[in-house]
């Protein structure tokens, strides 16, 4: 067993010219981009939250006890999401799903990112079954941060339009 | 299998010595942090949290004490007495599992939340000295199955019920309710409060701080333990789910403290 660990340390690290630190903590079975977003996570951070061009959508898996915030910067006039930043406390599945998340969102249409499918998440990581949740998570934080700022910019504008969209968001 | 395994590689007077090594809710993250080590609590949070179809129903004492109306020890031949037959007291077999026993029958308790946990580290350790697999070793094969299973159910029981969040969980699967989440939270209250805890934890200058969290988060779990013992009482599931909720991310914060200390 040990052999085996210290192989596979050896193996990395001959193979790759450097050790990364949570490469012998995950499992095996992660896929090597769950380790890469995991390990250096894309857009970790947090924008202004009562910045009126930024939506945040906060979300959590009850059975597992995560939480996840992502944040996108919305260009107001061309519907583009111009920055997004994402907090995870979770396991690594998580943090590489919303770390994806946050990527693929940037530089995208608001009506073009909530088409995001957790499914398309968790191909691209090869989530196994029983993590599928957690891309689950990225998804609805997705659509929760555009549903926040749709909010904020019904209530802004104060359109007849948007603002019963707004309430019934709301509601 | 594995909890054979596991059992074989402890001696019975080290268990008798010791509690069975109590990871906590380390099944709600096992998935999550999966590089836990593989322990004895957290395969057998998979039997019973990770079957999804687990049969609620096998749970009812009615029908367990239906099926133990002539149940005889499948060694001596002897009557069992009353529903709770996991040991033949005559020829002192080990007899074999059964589901429908829940684990508050094995522990001769009423199915309630609020039970003396401080009592039940004796009767564990009063199991383990009839169902332990070490004291069938010369016996045949199918007895060191029996005890395998049997003393493997009863670490399961001892350590749901002896944990408060875990005894909420169980509880209601008992009533049939499946607390299995798989839907998303979006309580902005609950989980900015999280967010902000998360952060803290995370921002922990030093042990001192991590500590008075920690004593934060007892505060928030005795509290939403018992109001999930009001909202159970009152059978009110939606409440009493609310409160196993709670629970669970303060539980969780824990964990993340005690990884830290």
């Amino acid at each position: 067993m040990l052999r085996l660990v210290s192989k596979k340390v050896l193996g990395l690290a001959s193979q790759e010219g450097l050790v990364s630190r949570p490469v012998q903590v995950l499992p095996r079975m992660y896929h090597e981009r769950v380790i890469d977003h995991y390990d250096k996570p894309r857009n970790v951070g947090s924008l202004d939250k009562n910045d009126p061009t930024v939506g945040t959508g906060l979300v959590g898996a009850p059975a597992c006890g995560d939480v996840m915030k992502l944040q996108i910067k919305v260009d107001e006039v061309t519907g583009k999401i111009v920055d997004a930043r994402f907090k995870t406390f979770g396991c690594g599945s998580a943090i590489a799903s919303s770390s994806v998340a946050s990527e693929w969102v940037k530089g995208k249409q608001l009506e073009e990112v909530v088409t995001i499918k957790n499914t398309e998440i968790a191909k691209y990581l090869s989530l196994p079954p029983v993590k599928l949740h957690c891309s689950m998570l990225a998804e609805d934080a997705i659509k929760a941060a555009v549903k926040d700022y749709e909010a904020k910019r019904a209530k802004s504008n104060g359109s007849a339009t948007a603002a019963p969209a707004a309430k019934a968001a709301e509601a | 299998m594995w909890k054979s395994k596991v059992w074989n590689l402890t001696l019975l007077s080290t268990i008798l010595r010791r509690r069975p090594t109590l990871l906590s809710i380390s099944h709600f993250q096992s998935n999550s942090t999966s590089h836990f080590p593989p322990t004895i609590s957290r395969t057998s949070y998979f039997d019973f949290l990770g079957n999804p179809n687990f049969p609620g129903k096998t749970f009812c004492s009615e029908s367990a004490e239906k099926s133990h109306v002539h149940v005889r020890c499948w060694s001596c031949g002897n009557v069992a007495n009353g529903s709770l037959f996991l040991f033949c007291d005559s020829c002192r077999s080990i007899q074999p599992l059964d589901q429908s026993v829940d684990y508050f029958q094995i522990f001769g308790l009423e199915r309630k939340y609020d039970i003396g946990v401080e009592n039940l580290e004796g009767k564990y350790k009063d199991w383990q000295k009839k169902l332990h697999p070490d004291l069938v070793h010369s016996k045949s094969e199918k007895e060191r199955g029996f005890a395998a299973e049997q003393s493997a159910r009863v670490i399961d029981a001892y350590c749901t019920l002896s944990k408060p969040l875990l005894r909420a969980i169980y509880i209601m699967r008992l009533e049939g309710v499946d607390v299995d989440e798989e839907e998303t939270l979006s309580d902005p209250e609950l989980l900015s409060e999280i967010l902000e805890i998360r952060e803290a934890v995370e921002e922990a200058a030093d042990s001192q701080e991590l500590n008075q969290i920690q004593s934060q988060m007892q505060e928030k779990l005795d509290h939403w333990s018992s109001s999930f013992a009001n909202a159970f009482q009152c059978r009110k599931f939606e409440e009493a789910l609310n409160s196993i909720r709670r629970m669970t991310y303060y539980h969780r914060v824990n964990e993340e403290i005690v990884k830290k200390l």
